[in-house]
């Protein structure tokens, strides 16, 4: 029992970065229409950069942080300014491909600059342990699953009051009308760029803080991709619902099923949901059915 | 597009569809292939290992040509395909003893089977849908065959036997040299003249406007898929002799960053021709061994270069060529090659 609890804790808590991961995703899909696959890229790009602060500079969490936000905001902004705006109105098999190139770069960029390859994030939370009905679960899970929430708050809540916030909504509805009614929708994706990374760069910090800092980052960016794909593309709830079913089912399989199956199964858990996801329902729970015309 | 050669005219239909028109052209087209037979004889074993890498390649980014740049798929999994086709090949010889051939065409046939499994989702969604779809398949049969160790021997990999046809066994490169381009040579003039028949005219129908094609009367599901079996199997067929040449295989071998690489050949090259597969699988494959050739000079002469530059240089050098010529060049090199074409047919005057 106490077993039981400790996955289905563990594996909610690493849902929910998995889904605040995956709002980086939605945030940038929903305004400009770009599909980021250079998400995992950045998370990793991001932790690193945390660790260089942390553990190289020796700032305490609370100078770093701010670094962190900052670093991010300005990748966010060099990568939009000069990757992406170049590619307004092209194909979206053109705006797939650059993020896949400019992901490629990043992965080089950080073995570049931190060639060691794996290093763990100093602790950032409270050692000792807190026992939740007979599980024992580390700190950084519940840390993580609140700090998760937390960000989910904010960026709905921004997304619903605030001027940008609702000027970024109409843009992700009608950018003709939006650019009429003399919203700048240039920076409109810049900034949408710069809040996803930021969110990428606080997902970063919280994984990177329970798992440590590997390449497997960017893998764990890509497995994201179950859960934008499972809530939806284009909805913040549904992101927020598919996370923790995500990561529920990958701790869940990960722990009564491997002994069934070979070895690692909860790695590929992911994949079969976007496969399966894709072929029976492929607009996810949340996300918009989309009508075409010619 | 292209301007024809000054003073050629046809008087037939079959003059009108002909690939190679002037005697110039034909001239050139048997002096290449006199040099490819001939070309052996002058190269090193270093420059014919090379040769033959690009020659695998380039089966593979002729395949990922088709579903991509003419059917309008995009497939970021091609390089799990290749391993499909690869351990398909490597099982059928080393285990069932099956003669060589048969293993080639079985290794097409079954990455095309599982290409099709996978290409189911494509009748409902596409673009990013599709990306990640086959980002899926690459890491579920990657996954499989590094955890199927009964069968693949996981991730130690296996002992390929050599290949041989009749009583002629390829282990050396000059015989692999031969195997691999007349393959290569084969499966460009297939897609060349795949692009010019109902098939590769409805593909492009439907990378153009799918649901204008379907309208049209084009299937959608049998076009589809057709084009993922056909895709596929060519990665299956350059698996196969990747498998047989580079004599041992490992999951390793068929990593994420490969299948990248692959989108990034077609990009660089143009998406939808013939020649731009070829001309970006060369300038991919000559660049990485011009890094790595160059690394090690670069370490030494500037000793402040980072640890990490090594492995780093080859990535964000890609990357960034992937980027700049989607930025810069979306058609990619063929476009390039046709512009200097034609102008050089129209110089000195412009019109």
């Amino acid at each position: 029992m106490a077993e039981l609890t400790q996955f289905i804790i563990t594996g909610l808590a690493v849902g929910m970065v998995y889904a605040l991961i995956a709002l980086g995703f939605t945030l940038i899909w929903k305004s400009t229409g770009v599909a980021n696959l250079a998400l995992g890229q950045l998370v990793l790009l991001c932790s690193w950069f945390t660790y260089s602060m942390m553990h190289q500079l020796h700032l305490s969490i609370w100078l770093a942080f701010p670094a962190v936000v900052l670093f991010a905001l300005v990748v966010g902004w060099v990568i939009e300014r000069f990757a992406l705006r170049p590619l307004i109105g092209q194909p979206i098999l053109s705006l797939i491909a650059v993020t896949l190139g400019l992901g490629y770069f990043i992965s080089g960029m950080v073995s570049f600059i931190w060639p060691q390859s794996i290093a763990a994030l100093p602790q950032i939370f409270p050692k000792n342990p807190v026992h939740i009905g007979g599980a024992v679960i580390s700190q950084e899970y519940v840390w993580a699953a609140g700090i998760s929430l937390l960000v989910f708050t904010l960026l709905s809540l921004f997304y619903k009051y605030h001027r940008m916030g609702i000027a970024m909504r109409a843009t992700a509805d009608d950018q003709m009308a939006v650019q009429a009614c003399g919203i700048p929708v240039t920076r409109i994706f810049s900034m949408s760029w710069m809040f996803a990374c930021v969110v990428a760069a606080v997902g970063g910090i919280l994984i990177s803080s329970i798992g440590g800092i590997s390449n497997g980052l960017v893998e764990t960016g890509l497995k994201t991709f179950s859960v934008v794909i499972l809530g939806g593309l284009d909805s913040f709830g549904g992101s927020m619902i598919a996370g923790p079913i995500i990561g529920l089912a990958k701790s869940l399989g990960t722990g009564y099923l491997t002994p069934y199956l070979w070895p690692e199964f909860g790695e590929v858990i992911p994949y079969i949901i976007i496969v399966f996801v894709i072929i029976f329902k492929p607009f996810g729970l949340f996300g918009e059915k989309r009508i075409e015309r010619i | 597009m292209s301007s024809l050669p000054c003073g050629t005219r046809n008087y037939s239909y079959a003059e009108d569809m002909a690939i190679f028109r002037t005697k110039t052209q034909w001239a050139l087209l048997i002096g290449l292939l006199i040099l490819l037979m001939i070309g052996p004889l002058f190269v090193g074993n270093f420059w014919l290992n090379k040769i033959n890498l690009i020659g695998i390649t380039l089966i593979a980014a002729t395949g990922l040509n088709i579903l991509v740049g003419y059917c309008g798929q995009l497939s970021i999994g091609q390089v799990g395909f290749i391993a499909v086709g690869a351990y398909t090949s490597t099982i059928l010889t080393s285990k069932l003893g099956l003669p060589f051939p048969v293993s080639f065409v079985c290794s097409g046939l079954m990455a095309g089977i599982i290409g099709l499994m996978f290409a189911i989702p494509s009748v409902r969604v596409k673009g990013f849908y599709l990306a990640i779809a086959s980002i899926a398949a690459q890491f579920i049969i990657v996954w499989v065959i590094s955890k199927w160790t009964g069968l693949t021997g996981g991730s130690n990999g296996m002992l390929v036997p050599d290949a041989s046809i009749g009583g002629l066994v390829f282990n050396t490169q000059k015989s692999f040299y031969y195997l691999i381009i007349g393959v290569a040579v084969v499966c460009i003039f297939l897609a060349k003249n795949l692009a010019r028949t109902r098939v590769g005219r409805a593909f492009i129908a439907i990378r153009d406007n799918d649901l204008a094609a379907e309208v049209m009367g084009i299937n959608l599901f049998y076009y589809k898929m057709l084009a993922f079996f056909i895709g596929c199997f060519m990665a299956g067929i350059a698996g196969s002799l990747l498998a047989h040449w580079s004599v041992s295989i490992s999951p390793d071998n068929f990593s994420f960053s490969e299948s990248i690489l692959y989108v990034g050949i077609i990009i660089i090259g143009g998406l939808g021709t013939t020649l731009g597969p070829i001309l970006g699988v060369v300038l991919i494959r000559l660049m990485q061994v011009g890094v790595t050739q160059a690394t090690p000079w670069l370490q030494s002469t500037l000793p402040g270069m980072p640890n990490g530059f090594a492995t780093g240089i080859t990535p964000m050098l890609f990357g960034l060529i992937i980027v700049l010529f989607l930025i810069f060049e979306p058609r990619g090199l063929a476009h390039r090659w046709n512009l200097f074409k034609a102008s050089y047919r129209l110089w000195p005057f412009s019109y």
